[in-house]
């Protein structure tokens, strides 16, 4: 066996106890082989892979069990043996290449190091080496690369000098953790694609990190799926994709929209996940808070960690079949006769920079003449790869920048004085952690637009504001609460509430639930839904996930460099795509496989 | 708010001795056993009172003219502290208001700020400072004049850099988007998060306040020369070092527990109030 865990344990000290980070966790894996390790977020999926690389945080320790390589005891190994493992037999490829790579050094000199290191001696060798490393690739012009430091390289770019350097020194083992995340659909497809070849060529066992279960069963063999730091269910790839046998298994996958067959509704986990703390007083089964399925004594004791012959680490296994999503409801579209909110009219947004002391300074057409036509009620998408424009887009509509040239028409007036305009465009911000001003309470925060002229007596805006969190499902002693004792989840609903504190008629979304696990996000997507009926606002829903938006738009627009290439109805689009660049967005999503029924 | 800064061992250490020398000055004309500016000139050069030919009148000795030391000392920290803090306010309030118009506000603004600040920065402080003296005369409120117009740049550049982080983040677009105006963004939004360095800088600027008063006094340029000053008595015991080396040695020491007083305090608060410093050790 190339890498084997037998009731690993790893402990974190927190406030001045060990806590349980990760039990139970038995896996094995075997040369040439792909096992992936899925979860969300806070799951300790990570640990595992600094586990093996004996670089654990502070405060952590592995407090038990086995992890052995090749026969070879990690916990505890020496470090002169682990220096000369780990880059050589154990590699890794990390999930911010941008920062993985240093800053101040080129491609080429952090190569040769890595060369140097394998025991490559000659200097001409190394340099062939690291362009025939560059080459395979599909780095077209490999001495071009080497020359660059990271920030001259796209992420693309630098997750496969990265992956480079991993295969150098043709390891057995490739530990990735979540390589593809921080990257575009179409650069993850490539990425994946290239990853599995190498794996197949040099029969290098892969520990394949990722939040994305769909992602998961499309490239492993075997999947483990960690729940609050227990393994929850491992198993086969394909069988635990298509039969899960844990409800926590089942309910990721009902979770996650799909981009084939008819639209479902989406299956909401109530709360999150539960925290460190919690988990140490938790007495029987950790999922059995949020299980849609639970019975009572369920929580009252746990079951064992999952087996050969017991594939879940559930009491009810079969009862993961029964979870029901509800109906499927259309996509909300708008009337024919809806009055027009917003209207564009070849917008342009240039960036300059200006240029040094003897320089030219240089342009960035951000926005090349975008006509976006949004009617009452409707969800619109927006989709593209970063650096497309979309989010210059979102800023222009809500009149944080300015356009070059075009012009913006809110209920066909162009020029809306600032005063009315907030009642019209609202924006939901990207990333609640800055959206939110970390020193006011979250009471203060959502009804910050009453304070605008003459400020509302304190009573009115306290019941506006519970009012608000209830509209945003969120309980009334949030108020009370500053935004950094709240999960991310609820962070983003504070977000939406502010936005909606003055019912403005069109919001404007920008990526607000990418951060997001898919549990937390499909319980945002139903509350879009479910305030949009009640409120009737329409929204511009700027997403670089297409399932998302086929979840929840009826029309939706591509964007590429700027330029809007195709616009439409959402189903009609995705199953026909017209323009060259969605027929490969649309390839680029990773499915795990073709419903045998369709 | 918690009073989590009360742990800080720098904070308490530094705010100990700032209340030291504080509760002296206050208390200057009680616990002084002389008029500061009485001379006796039978009894002149005298020693501390624990040393041989020492007066037990004189606790710490006299200087050249015959005056108490130890009541020069209490009533020299009056022009100490007086200086410091109205100085450190001044310095911080026009710094922090010209800071917030070039971080947040940007573009030309900023340039002008900017190139104002860079140009008087290339001045070194202390002759910015004597030719000011020199322009406005001597006295109390002129010092503090002097010290305001050289300091303010130290507030600005350090501030302008917060200021436009904090004005990036996107609360401060939502604030603007949600309808409020340019001075609600500021007040509502950017401060409260530049506050905690604003706190920490006036600290520090006393001590540096303190210094500086003390070496326009020294060079005659500073409070009028009728008022005890810590700076002066270091000036008036030069010529006599040799016989009483305690005159001189003295004021430095108040000097020197003073402003190590100050920049504790302004260290402590520093560690303590920066949101991102606690966040890292996880507090």
């Amino acid at each position: 066996m190339l890498l084997q865990a037998e009731n690993l344990s790893v402990t974190a000290m927190l406030g001045g106890r060990p806590m349980p980070v990760l039990r139970d966790l038995s896996f094995s894996l075997a040369a040439g082989k792909v096992l992936g390790l899925v979860g969300e977020s806070g799951a300790g999926k990570s640990m595992i892979g600094r586990a093996i690389a004996q670089d654990l945080p502070m405060g952590f320790r592995v407090a038990g069990g086995n992890l052995r390589y090749r026969g070879t005891e990690l916990v505890g190994v020496a470090a002169q043996l682990r220096l000369r493992m780990l880059g050589r037999d154990i590699a890794f490829i990390p999930q911010e290449p941008m920062a993985a790579l240093n800053p101040v050094l080129t491609v080429w000199q952090q190569m040769d190091e890595h060369l140097r290191r394998l025991g490559e001696r000659n200097a001409t060798l190394r340099r062939k080496r690291a362009c025939d490393l560059l080459e395979q690739m599909g780095l077209a012009e490999p001495d071009s690369v080497l020359a660059r430091y990271a920030h001259q390289l796209s992420g693309g770019m630098c997750q496969r000098v990265l992956i480079a350097m991993a295969f150098a020194g043709e390891p057995r083992l490739v530990i990735a953790d979540e390589p593809t995340t921080a990257l575009d659909v179409t650069v993850q497809a490539r990425i994946i694609g290239l990853i599995g070849e190498l794996q197949a060529r040099s029969g290098t066992g892969v520990l394949f990190i990722t939040h994305d279960l769909r992602l998961a069963a499309q490239i492993c063999d075997d999947i483990m799926v960690l729940y609050a730091g227990r393994p929850a269910e491992i198993g086969e790839a394909r069988r635990l994709f298509r039969a899960p046998s844990h409800p926590y298994t089942a309910s990721l996958h009902l979770a996650a929209p799909g981009m084939t067959g008819p639209r479902q509704a989406l299956l909401a986990l109530p709360h999150q996940m539960p925290g460190l703390q919690q988990i140490a007083t938790l007495p029987g089964c950790r999922f059995a808070l949020r299980c849609p399925v639970a019975l009572p004594e369920c929580s009252g004791r746990e079951p064992p960690p999952p087996d050969r012959i017991q594939t879940a680490s559930c009491w009810y296994p079969e009862r993961a079949t029964l979870i029901d999503t509800g109906a499927a409801i259309p996509v909300p579209t708008a009337a024919d006769d809806a009055a027009e909110i917003l209207r564009t009219i070849g917008l342009r947004k240039v960036f300059r920079q200006p240029g040094r002391l003897f320089g030219r300074g240089h342009e960035t057409v951000a926005v090349a003449g975008a006509d976006i036509v949004i009617r009452t009620g409707e969800f619109v998408g927006l989709v593209g790869e970063s650096g497309s424009g979309k989010s210059t887009v979102a800023r222009l509509v809500a009149g944080l920048e300015q356009a070059e040239s075009g012009r913006i028409l809110l209920q066909g007036q162009s020029d809306v004085p600032r005063s009315e305009r907030r009642s019209l465009v609202q924006m939901v911000f990207q990333d609640p952690q800055s959206a939110l001003n970390p020193r006011h309470q979250v009471a203060d925060i959502i009804t910050q637009a009453m304070l605008v002229g003459r400020p509302a007596p304190r009573q009115a805006r306290m019941s506006r504001a519970l009012e608000l969190l209830r509209q945003v499902g969120l309980p009334p002693d949030v108020a009370g609460r500053t935004p950094q004792q709240l999960s991310g989840g609820q962070r983003q609903r504070v977000n939406i509430a502010r936005a909606l504190c003055i019912v403005p008629k069109l919001l404007v979304a920008d990526e607000i639930v990418s951060g997001l696990d898919v549990s937390v996000q499909a319980q945002l997507l139903d509350l879009l839904l479910e305030l949009r009926e009640r409120l009737g606002f329409a929204m511009l829903f700027i997403s670089h996930d297409l399932a998302v938006v086929r979840y929840l738009c009826a029309r939706v627009m591509v964007m590429h460099r700027g330029v809007i290439v195709e616009e439409g109805v959402t189903r009609d689009m995705f199953e026909a795509p017209k323009h060259d660049y969605t027929r490969l967005l649309l390839q680029s999503v990773p499915e795990a496989e073709v419903q045998p029924s369709e | 708010m918690n009073f989590r800064w009360l742990r800080s061992g720098r904070v308490v250490c530094g705010a100990a001795l700032v209340l030291v020398v504080a509760l002296s000055a206050m208390l200057a004309p009680l616990l002084a056993p002389h008029d500061p500016g009485e001379q006796d000139l039978l009894s002149i050069l005298l020693p501390p009172a624990w040393m041989a030919n020492g007066d037990p009148s004189f606790p710490l000795g006299t200087d050249s003219l015959g005056r108490c030391v130890l009541s020069r000392l209490l009533f020299g920290a009056r022009t100490a502290l007086a200086v410091a803090f109205l100085s450190a306010l001044g310095a911080g309030v026009l710094g922090t208001i010209l800071a917030h118009a070039a971080g947040y506000v940007g573009g030309c603004t900023d340039w002008l700020i900017g190139r104002a600040v860079d140009i008087w920065m290339s001045f070194p402080p202390v002759v910015l400072a004597l030719i000011l003296m020199v322009g406005l005369g001597t006295g109390t409120d002129k010092v503090i004049l002097a010290i305001i117009l050289v300091d303010w740049t130290r507030f600005c550049r350090v501030l302008r850099s917060e200021v436009m982080t904090v004005s990036r983040r996107d609360y401060v677009s939502a604030a603007r988007l949600i309808g409020y105006s340019h001075w609600q963004t500021v007040t509502r939004e950017v401060l409260p998060a530049t506050l905690p360095l604003i706190i920490t800088l006036v600290s520090l600027e006393m001590g540096i306040a303190v210094v500086v008063e003390a070496i326009l006094s020294f060079v005659g340029l500073g409070v009028g020369a009728n008022q005890p000053a810590w700076g002066q008595m270091i000036a008036d015991a030069r010529q006599n070092v040799a016989s009483s080396p305690s005159g001189l040695l003295l004021p430095m020491l108040a000097i020197f527990l003073c402003v190590a007083g100050f920049n504790l305090l302004g260290d402590g608060l520093r560690r303590t109030l920066d949101v991102r410093q606690t966040a890292i050790r996880g507090a």
